[in-house]
């Protein structure tokens, strides 16, 4: 295989502009010709990387742009809730209960008298800590196995791929109820842990096959050639240019993370009470749909918005880093 | 990829949920197609195969309400117990008891009731080989020691405390004096058996056969019951309807919309968050009559964080930190009435209940609850956890109130928290397994109308019920001195008496006496709910 490469379909990423990338290589005199390059190398001055291209786009899509600041405007509010709202999100008077919008409560109470901006505000902490931790966690476990198992190959590569099968196989809400109903603590780590150890198999197929992708190009024969060790072939000249579809996928993923986060708390397995969290106030404010829908409607709002912000990052990402739509 | 995979799980639950609903239209209608005058009613699987004395919750009961008859039968308006079989139950010493078999009654296979029917199902009963749930009423009769001892095995087939005189005659010896004995026999448990249920068990469990006003026609677990009118019952309670089906819900807002929605004739178990809603939805078809229920907050005796000297302080003080008023005019519309005694109303005053008998202890009074919490040496771990189970009931609703109600009394966020368990078996599981680290839900809906059902299975040494292992010596004399009493007024206040140990001690927080709810469709009439919170099904007329 590594001594027939040929030109790879199929694959995400940009395939030879990748390689423009590392111009401290020295191999990089061997890419000035790239096959595939759709977008050529400017006459004169530095070749424009996959990267740089990828930012000029996206710094120019509105939908980016929109999402992004959403998104900058959610973790503002995870780091410092009490900026927006005022009173703590577990002070309740059921003496308000079911309530409508009223000075200091715009959207309401709920049918225990919590403050229902509060807990959504408050609410935003959980989700984006979930979102974030898991999606880290999803791509480093994912892309580390799958990518070794890309370019290592052989005996390694089929046990990981039968292992990604079973995994794939665990439906995500019966693996939640039986995992997550045994464990008694209050944090969002478990939740987190489930989320990557169901997540991970995801990641390290689109990895395994952006290295397998990679590695058969020019360039990694080339430095093979002269003798670079497989850490140095894989850090340098292959991560690069097989990251690109992980963070795709990773961006997309991140917001069903959100979404699953908030499945599991209302299934009364994911965080609990008193932990605030987008899932918990729907479950809680379900029966009360016909009374105070306002309690339900601004946590789903919320919820929605945010899956939607990240799901949105994630194609404008994926458009800007994937050459074959431009 | 991922886009078509999930487009096509949406449609994967689109078209269960499409199942779901059109078989639930399905059944209603075939339940009213049984032939004229069947109603349907919401109910949810029994947790034990139908034998009587393995029958301890509510689901099974209504059933079992429905196809047999006891010697006594409490009334459905007022739950005094009342002669059914039974022509006489007499004694001198409160001690020895004759009872009096009327002739006439049957099963519904013909058998005669006699008063074998009874001695052989009150010793299946109480057999230890036969594991059954009620057991433990058959603990006041001779020999139930050797019959069903606490360990080791079963030493004699039979109680030695039963002897058939006659065919309509038999003789009880209790181990010790029990005046309201007579009293306890309309329960479940002590129902007659016909020869079948001992030759052909197997047949039976499928297929009950009892001596009520209803016969099983068939039950499919999950689904639905269908119980078929027996034309020749005997009693004058005959039903007044054709047949009713006992249809499955898991969720008791399912059942409600579908009221609503012309599938299901009768609900029992009206969800807190449409009680806003339910006299505009449903008018004078809204049942909400007081019930032999109460709900308490129990504490575990086994764990030493609560068995400590200033226990009883800390538990008064959240006693104190609950608002009940508030909590069952918010959540519960007034269905609940705050308690002020361990009783229940339903008892009358001259059955034992009390007003007022719980005192400032149960009266909401932050100030007061958060000092005597610090002068008891503060909650346990710093946070109390209240476990209850969150498939039924609206529970859920309740406990976060409670906990709100603690917190604000307390000024700490985080002094009282709910503890989900999935479900009510798991929940029942887990306070047998006596795994609890904090207050429990402790529901208690009475067997049978007297005080004595309100304290003994609960709070006296070792007692059936007595989920927490409260022990305390007084209260244990001072009930069996009242169980010692041939005057019933003399042993209701006996129990009283017992019941203020219960209070300065704090045993159980009791929180509030439960109403029954029911609401039914334009169908039916003379819908009434008994003590018991059950539908009296016998005196509904359809149509």
């Amino acid at each position: 295989m590594r001594d027939q490469p040929q030109q790879p379909e199929g694959a995400i990423a940009g395939t030879g502009m990748g390689g423009a990338m590392d111009l401290g290589a020295s191999e990089a005199v061997t890419l000035e010709r790239t096959p595939g390059g759709p977008a050529g190398t400017g006459p004169a001055g530095r070749p424009r990387s996959l990267w740089s291209d990828a930012w000029r786009d996206l710094r120019r899509n509105p939908v980016f742009l929109l999402s992004a600041l959403v998104i900058l405007f959610l973790v503002f509010i995870s780091l410092w809730p009490s900026a927006i709202a005022s009173g703590s999100p577990l002070t309740c008077d059921l003496a308000k209960a079911q309530d409508g919008a009223a000075p200091g409560a715009p959207f309401g109470y709920d049918g225990q008298g919590c403050n229902v901006y509060t807990r959504t505000v408050y609410g935003a902490r959980a989700s984006v800590t979930v979102g974030l931790c898991a999606t880290l966690g999803v791509a480093l476990l994912g892309s580390v196995l799958g990518g070794l198992a890309g370019y290592f190959g052989g005996v390694w590569d089929s046990v990981l791929s039968r292992v990604t099968d079973i995994f794939f196989a665990i439906p995500v809400v019966l693996g939640g109820l039986v995992l997550l109903s045994v464990v008694t603590s209050n944090t969002v780590w478990p939740v987190v842990g489930f989320m990557v150890l169901l997540g991970w198999p995801q990641i390290s197929r689109i990895a395994r096959g952006a290295v397998i992708t990679a590695k058969q190009n020019d360039y990694v024969q080339a430095a093979r050639a002269l003798g670079a060790s497989d850490s140095r072939i894989l850090l340098r000249h292959i991560a690069p240019n097989a990251v690109a579809p992980v963070i795709v996928v990773a961006t997309i993923a991140l917001g069903t993370y959100i979404a699953l986060e908030a499945t599991l708390s209302y299934l009364g397995v994911g965080l609990k009470p008193p932990s605030v969290s987008w899932g918990i106030d729907i479950s809680a404010a379900s029966p009360y749909i016909r009374n105070a829908p306002h309690a339900l409607l601004w946590p789903a709002g919320a919820l929605a918005l945010t899956v939607l912000a990240f799901i949105m990052l994630g194609d404008a990402v994926r458009d800007a880093l994937d050459p074959k739509l431009r | 990829m991922r886009g078509s995979r999930h487009v096509r799980g949406a449609a994967g639950a689109l078209a269960m949920a499409l199942a779901a609903t059109g078989c639930g239209v399905i059944v209603g209608t075939s339940g009213g197609a049984n032939g004229g005058a069947v109603l349907s009613s919401s109910w949810g699987d029994p947790q034990n195969p139908l034998e009587p004395a393995n029958t301890n919750e509510v689901q099974g009961g209504k059933v079992l309400d429905m196809i047999f008859r006891g010697l006594k039968k409490y009334d459905p308006r007022t739950g005094r117990a009342q002669n059914w079989l039974a022509r006489s139950i007499e004694t001198e010493d409160s001690r020895n008891y004759t009872v009096r078999i009327k002739r006439g009654w049957t099963f519904s296979n013909g058998e005669k009731v006699t008063a074998r029917s009874f001695v052989n199902a009150w010793n299946y009963g109480a057999s230890l080989r036969n594991n059954q749930k009620n057991a433990y009423f058959f603990g006041y009769i001779d020999g139930y020691d050797r019959v069903h001892p606490d360990s080791g095995r079963q030493s004699a087939p039979a109680l030695s405390g039963l002897k058939v005189v006659d065919d309509h005659t038999f003789t009880v010896r209790l181990n010790q004096k029990f005046s309201g004995f007579p009293d306890t026999l309309g329960y479940a448990a002590f129902a007659p058996l016909p020869r079948v249920f001992f030759t052909d068990h197997a047949a039976w469990v499928k297929k009950p056969v009892g001596n009520g006003p209803y016969t099983v026609e068939s039950y499919t677990r999950g689904s639905q019951m269908y119980l078929r009118k027996w034309d020749g019952y005997p009693g004058t309670d005959k039903a007044r309807n054709d047949g009713v089906t006992l249809m499955v819900y898991t969720d008791s807002n399912t059942a409600y919309t579908d009221l609503l929605a012309g599938n299901l004739d009768l609900v029992d178990d009206i969800p807190a968050a449409q009680l806003k809603n339910v006299e505009g939805d449903l008018g004078d078809r809204y049942i909400n009559t007081p019930a032999g229920i109460i709900q308490t907050l129990a504490f575990p005796y086994y764990d030493k964080a609560w068995n400590r000297p200033g226990s009883a302080k800390v538990r008064t003080g959240l006693s104190m930190a609950i608002n009940r008023r508030q909590i069952t005019e918010m959540i519960f519309r007034g269905t609940r009435t705050p308690a002020t005694d361990w009783t229940s109303p339903v008892l009358g005053v001259d059955g034992g209940f009390k007003a007022g008998l719980c005192g400032r202890a149960c009266d909401y009074d932050p100030a007061r609850a958060k000092q005597l919490i610090k002068e008891g040496g503060g909650i346990p771990g710093g946070q109390v956890k209240i476990t209850y189970n969150a498939d039924s009931g609206s529970h859920r609703q309740w406990v976060d109130a409670v906990c709100n109600s603690v917190n604000n009394a307390l000024g700490n966020d985080r002094a009282c928290v709910g503890n989900p368990v999935g479900t009510f078996a798991d929940f029942r599981k887990q306070i047998g397994q006596h795994t609890m680290t904090g207050p429990f839900r402790a529901g208690w809906q009475m067997d049978y109308p007297l005080i004595q059902n309100f304290l003994q299975p609960l709070y006296y040494t070792g007692a059936s019920s007595n989920d927490g292992k409260w022990s305390d010596r007084e209260f244990d004399r001072l009930v069996d001195r009242a169980n010692a009493r041939t005057d019933t007024a003399e042993a209701v206040a006996g129990f009283q008496e017992a019941e203020k140990v219960v209070r300065d001690q704090m045993a159980a927080v009791p929180l509030w006496y439960q109403n029954g709810n029911a609401g039914y469709s334009d169908r039916l009439s003379h819908v009434a709910l008994n003590p018991f919170s059950v539908p009296v099904y016998n005196e509904i007329k359809v149509g």
